[in-house]
C-alpha cells in the first residue's frame, strides 16, 4: 500500500478571536502548513468542520480554501463528523493518497464559538446526539453524559472527584509551556475542585471549554521524516442507554484495536500521546479503552503521575482539549500538529528519549466517532 | 403508565429501549417489541447545572440512566428530584417524548 508522510503542520494560536473571522483562521493554518511543506503542488483539500453552517452561516470552506489559495479547480470538501470532523478529515486524506487518486492533499480544520452565547453553542453541539431520541428529550447534554459516566465510574471504582482534577491539573500545567494553547494561567488542585458546577460530578475545569481556532496538514506519498504508520475510524451507539457497558466507549476501543492491528505494535510501543480530553473523565476512560492502563484502573494511573510529561505514557502534552482549547473541527489536527512536533523534537513539553511513535486519538459525540492515528518518525 | 415498551432480539439475548432495523449484537435476528414494568433502580445520575437554550428554563434538573427490574435495559430518564445510584424509581409520565421518573415509595 502507497505509504503516507507528513510535510507539514500549521495551526493558529487558540483562544477568543472575536475579530477574526472563520476564513482568516483558516487560511492562516493552511499557509503555515503549506509553507513548512515547501508549497507543493496540492492536489486535493478536506476541510474537518462541525457548526459553521448553524452558528457562523458558513459552509463551502474546501472551495473557500482551494479558491483562497490558488489552488486551482481541484477537488474539495467540508468533513463533519461532530467533535471527531478534524481527525476524520485527515484520514479522508490518508485515504485519498493510499487510493492513488491524489499524491499531496491539504488537510484544515477550523471551528469559530466564542461570538455564540453558550446557550446557543450548547444547544448546536446537541446536534451531535440523536435527537430523535427520548434521552435527548429527557435533557441530556454532552456534559451530561459524561456527569452520568463519572458518577458510575467512582461508584464501582475507588476514583473520585480528586483524580478528574488531577487530569485537568496536569493538562492545564501542559498548556501553561505552550504558547498556542488557549489557557496558560496557573491553576491548584483546590480551584479546580471547588469551581461551579456543570454537571455533577463534572465543575467548570473538567470540561473543554469554546474556542476559536484552526490547524491544518499536508499529507502526501512523497518521503518525509514523519511517516502515517496507521489511520483507524470506528463507530458506536449514539445513545447512553444503549450502551452495553456504561463506562466504555466501544469506537474508542474499536479504532484503537485497528489502529494497532495496521501499524503492527501495542499501546506498549507508543511513546507519547494526544487523546481526547472532551472532560477530564474521558480521558480518565479512554487511557484504558486505548489499552495503555487496564480496565477500571486509570485513574490509579494518573494518581501515580504516569501521564504527565515525564511519566512513563504522556498524554495531552499540548494541554489537552481541556487546556489547550477545543475548536470543534480543529481539533484532531491539532493533536497532529503537537505530535509532529514531539517527533520532530520540537515540541512545548518535549518528551525525552526521541520519540518514535505516537498517537492520536479524536472522539465525536458522546462514543459516535473515533478515529485513531499513529505516527511514526523515520 | 403501567408498561415500558422495549424491543428483543429473536436470535440472540439482546434487548433495549430502543427499536433497530437487526439485531446489533448478532447481526442477524430482528426485534420484536414487547412490554415490561417501567419499574427500576438508578444506574447512574447526574445533575445537569449548565443547561441548552431549550431546558434553561427547567436547569438544574436530574438526568439518570435507569437499569429496569423486569428486563436487560437502561432507560434514560429525567427525574422530578434529586436521586443517588440504587435508588428505586417508578415512571410518573411521559412529557414531550421524554420519560419523567420519580422515587419509588
Amino acid at each position: 500500500m502507497t505509504n503516507v508522510y507528513v510535510h507539514g503542520v500549521g495551526m493558529t494560536q487558540f483562544g477568543t478571536f472575536v475579530d477574526r473571522t472563520m476564513k482568516d483562521l483558516l487560511l492562516d493554518a493552511c499557509i503555515q502548513a503549506l509553507n513548512e511543506a515547501g508549497n507543493p503542488k496540492v492536489d486535493a483539500v478536506y476541510v474537518g468542520n462541525f457548526m459553521g453552517g448553524s452558528i457562523y452561516n458558513q459552509e463551502i470552506l474546501g472551495a473557500i480554501v482551494a479558491n483562497e489559495l490558488g489552488l486551482g479547480f481541484i477537488p474539495t470538501a467540508k468533513v463533519e463528523g461532530a467533535c471527531a470532523s478534524g481527525g476524520i478529515a485527515v484520514r479522508q486524506g490518508v485515504l485519498g493518497i493510499q487510493s492513488g487518486e491524489y499524491e499531496t492533499v491539504l488537510v484544515a480544520g477550523v471551528e469559530k464559538m466564542k461570538h455564540a452565547s453558550t446557550a446557543d453553542v450548547t444547544q448546536a453541539i446537541n446536534a451531535a446526539m440523536d435527537n430523535d431520541s427520548n434521552e435527548k428529550r429527557a435533557g441530556l447534554t454532552f456534559p451530561g453524559f459524561f456527569g452520568v459516566l463519572a458518577n458510575r465510574y467512582f461508584y464501582e471504582t475507588g476514583a473520585s472527584k480528586k483524580h478528574l482534577a488531577m487530569v485537568a491539573l496536569k493538562n492545564r500545567e501542559n498548556a501553561m509551556q505552550n504558547p498556542l494553547a488557549q489557557f496558560r494561567k496557573p491553576a491548584t488542585l483546590e480551584e479546580i475542585m471547588e469551581a461551579r458546577m456543570i454537571t455533577n460530578p463534572l465543575g467548570l475545569f473538567d470540561c473543554s471549554p469554546m474556542t476559536d481556532g484552526a490547524a491544518a496538514i499536508v499529507l502526501s506519498s512523497k518521503k518525509s521524516p514523519v511517516h502515517v504508520r496507521s489511520s483507524a475510524q470506528s463507530s458506536g451507539p449514539t445513545q447512553m442507554q444503549d450502551a452495553d457497558d456504561l463506562l466504555s466507549i466501544p469506537a474508542i476501543k474499536e479504532s484503537g484495536r485497528l489502529a494497532y492491528e495496521k501499524a503492527g505494535v501495542g499501546p506498549e510501543d507508543i511513546d507519547v500521546v494526544e487523546i481526547h480530553d472532551c472532560f477530564s473523565m474521558t480521558e480518565m476512560l479512554a487511557i484504558e479503552e486505548l489499552g495503555f492502563f487496564a480496565k477500571r484502573e486509570g485513574w490509579k494511573a494518573i494518581e501515580e503521575g504516569r501521564t504527565k510529561v515525564i511519566g512513563d505514557k504522556p498524554v495531552n502534552t499540548s494541554g489537552g482539549l481541556l487546556s489547550r482549547g477545543h475548536p470543534i473541527g480543529a481539533t484532531g489536527i491539532s493533536q497532529l500538529y503537537q505530535l509532529v512536533h514531539q517527533l520532530r523534537g520540537t515540541a512545548p513539553n518535549q518528551v525525552e528519549g526521541n520519540p518514535r511513535l505516537a498517537l492520536a486519538q479524536n472522539l465525536g459525540g458522546t462514543g459516535s466517532y473515533s478515529v485513531v492515528h499513529i505516527l511514526e518518525r523515520v | 403508565m403501567r408498561v415500558m415498551k422495549i424491543f428483543a432480539c429473536m436470535n440472540c439475548d439482546y434487548h433495549s429501549v430502543t427499536s433497530k432495523y437487526t439485531c446489533p449484537k448478532c447481526q442477524q435476528g430482528k426485534l420484536q417489541e414487547t412490554e415490561v414494568s417501567p419499574k427500576g433502580t438508578v444506574y447512574s445520575f447526574t445533575d445537569i447545572h449548565v443547561a441548552p437554550a431549550e431546558f434553561a428554563h427547567i436547569a438544574p434538573y436530574t438526568v439518570a440512566l435507569i437499569q429496569l427490574d423486569e428486563a436487560p435495559v437502561k432507560v434514560t430518564a429525567r427525574m422530578d428530584s434529586e436521586v443517588t445510584i440504587g435508588d428505586a424509581v417508578e415512571l410518573k409520565g411521559l412529557e414531550e417524548g421524554a420519560f419523567i421518573y420519580t422515587k419509588a415509595n
